[in-house]
């Protein structure tokens, strides 16, 4: 009895971690072992690499200096997402509470 | 191709300084180590030795060196074919040494099989349970290469061995990557500081520079020298091949995080091209955005075991921060960008974000924004009030003075 049991529950926590593996299988690219790989050739212009994008920008100077593979103005007033809806909500009840508490106390 | 072939056109190659040939006609896996296996099947050094003298030296061991190591390689030896090159790579930098630049192309291409073997030799090894260390061996043949490069005191300069500098110091940390034995990479970095005559670095040919500031990037990230590391690593990709997509993603992996530390967020379009950095990484980018602490955490939690496997686990603990700076953000707007916010609105945010911590927590929290720079303003503690500054109380994180250097 106990052994099937035991099976079962083993059977439920592999199935618990299928998703998971799977998800992580995809990464097979990025392997901790991978090497830098040798070039195919040894030199090559601008117009072969990331600074052909650039025309004239820093690299990595983000968005606002004129490369745009990189973002830094990025900071959203939107509060109508669900996460920010859920937060105000819970914003009035504090604010509710702290003002009866405040209330209470006089 | 017969050995007096070989002979003759290892010679023609010598004489009118054809280096791609030359490299051509060392390597073990070029057509024409077959034949030359074939010819010589009963042979060993001994009977080989008769042609000592067949060729001005050290061409003559060169070329036995060679056909011994293709004859170890045909029969699977991993380690005795290991154990031949190198001796054909020391006899090769005695030549070497006394000659110029033209002899790089094969100086180059001898040291990358002498570490392909040494690779080969240790996973043989490996898989019957034997002790080997070729991979270290080979980075120490390697590293004489370096002096005889870097001592190139008489070529004239656009023939300098010097030009053989960062390929070959590439390839030795190339090595000690592998072995995972990266500090022994100290000593090869200081000797190529302590050589100041060599020609700056951004003047070799794109793969050196690329390859050298790509491991230079990675020893300063795993030593959390993030500032530098983000400098290296960012030249490296934008000087990088871009049909070399495997070398982008390898040099992104740490970079991306870096840069978002520094609130430079990788845009769609750069993420796009890169499939498995998106999947891995925009969980983390979408959190941050939106101040989503729950889902940063899930985030972390979910690629815990690739992150530590990688060494990203720690960049991105660390770039958790900005996603806490978010969350307070999110609340700042959500209290219409009050000037005076009660801790306890922030503290119910990390609550809503499932971050269960105490009201002195989420002050701690607070002062911690505060005095990272992420927020400007002061804490009343007495009246358990955030006290923001009317303008400009949330920099960009991108605005941030020396946000790599204070992490």
């Amino acid at each position: 009895m106990s052994s099937s049991a035991s099976t079962s529950k083993a059977a439920e926590s592999s199935k618990d971690t299928e998703p998971k593996n799977d998800a992580q299988a995809h990464l097979g690219v990025l392997e901790e072992d991978d090497e830098f790989e040798e070039f195919p050739v040894a030199d090559w212009k601008d117009s072969d690499t990331d600074l052909a994008h650039l025309s004239g920008a820093a690299p990595g100077s983000a968005k606002s200096g004129g490369d745009k593979l990189w973002e830094d103005n990025w900071d959203d007033d939107d509060i109508e997402d669900e996460f920010s809806v859920q937060l105000r909500n819970e914003l009035e009840k504090t604010k509710g509470a702290s003002t009866a508490t405040a209330r209470m106390e006089h | 191709m017969d050995f007096s072939t070989f002979l003759l056109q290892l010679n023609d190659a010598i004489t009118s300084e054809n280096g791609p040939n030359l490299a051509y006609l060392l390597r073990p896996t070029s057509p024409h180590g077959k034949d030359l296996v074939k010819e010589f099947r009963h042979h060993t050094r001994e009977s080989m030795s008769r042609y000592n003298g067949a060729m001005q030296s050290p061409w003559d061991e060169i070329a036995i060196q060679y056909v011994l190591v293709c004859a170890h390689i045909a029969k699977k030896r991993y380690i005795d074919a290991f154990k031949e090159d190198s001796q054909l790579v020391v006899l090769f930098l005695r030549f070497f040494t006394e000659n110029r630049g033209w002899t790089l192309p094969a100086l180059f291409s001898i040291l990358r099989d002498l570490r392909d073997l040494a690779l080969d030799a240790d996973v043989h090894a490996k898989y019957h349970n034997q002790k080997s260390d070729c991979m270290e061996e080979s980075a120490r043949i390697i590293t004489k290469a370096f002096g005889s490069c870097v001592t190139d005191r008489t070529s004239p300069p656009d023939q300098s061995r010097k030009w053989g500098v960062y390929y070959v110091v590439g390839l030795i940390l190339k090595c000690y990557f592998k072995i995972k034995r990266i500090s022994l990479s100290k000593n090869i970095l200081r000797a190529l500081d302590a050589n100041t005559d060599i020609p700056r670095l951004q003047l070799y040919p794109r793969s050196h520079q690329v390859t050298y500031r790509y491991y230079i990037g990675m020893i300063s990230f795993l030593n959390e020298e993030f500032a530098k590391s983000e400098e290296e690593l960012t030249l490296a990709f934008y000087n990088c091949y871009v049909n070399a997509h495997s070398n982008q993603e390898r040099i992104l992996a740490y970079l991306i995080p870096l840069r978002i530390l520094k609130g430079h967020l990788p845009s769609k379009e750069l993420l796009t091209r890169f499939p498995v950095l998106y999947e891995l990484f925009s969980p983390f980018i979408d959190a941050i955005r939106t101040g989503n602490l729950k889902a940063y955490d899930a985030a972390l939690d979910k690629w815990e075991p690739r992150l530590l496997e990688l060494n990203l686990w720690l960049s991105l603990e660390k770039a958790r921060e900005l996603c806490v700076r978010c969350l307070f953000r999110k609340v700042w707007v959500a209290s219409e960008k009050a000037t005076r916010i009660p801790i306890s609105l922030f503290h119910a945010g990390l609550t809503i974000s499932g971050d269960d911590v105490s009201m002195e927590e989420a002050e701690c929290l607070v002062a911690n924004m505060i005095f990272k720079g992420y927020i400007r303003g002061y804490i009343s503690h007495e009246r358990q009030m955030v006290v923001l500054a009317s303008t400009n109380a949330f920099p960009r994180v991108a605005d941030r003075p020396n946000a790599l250097a204070n992490i």
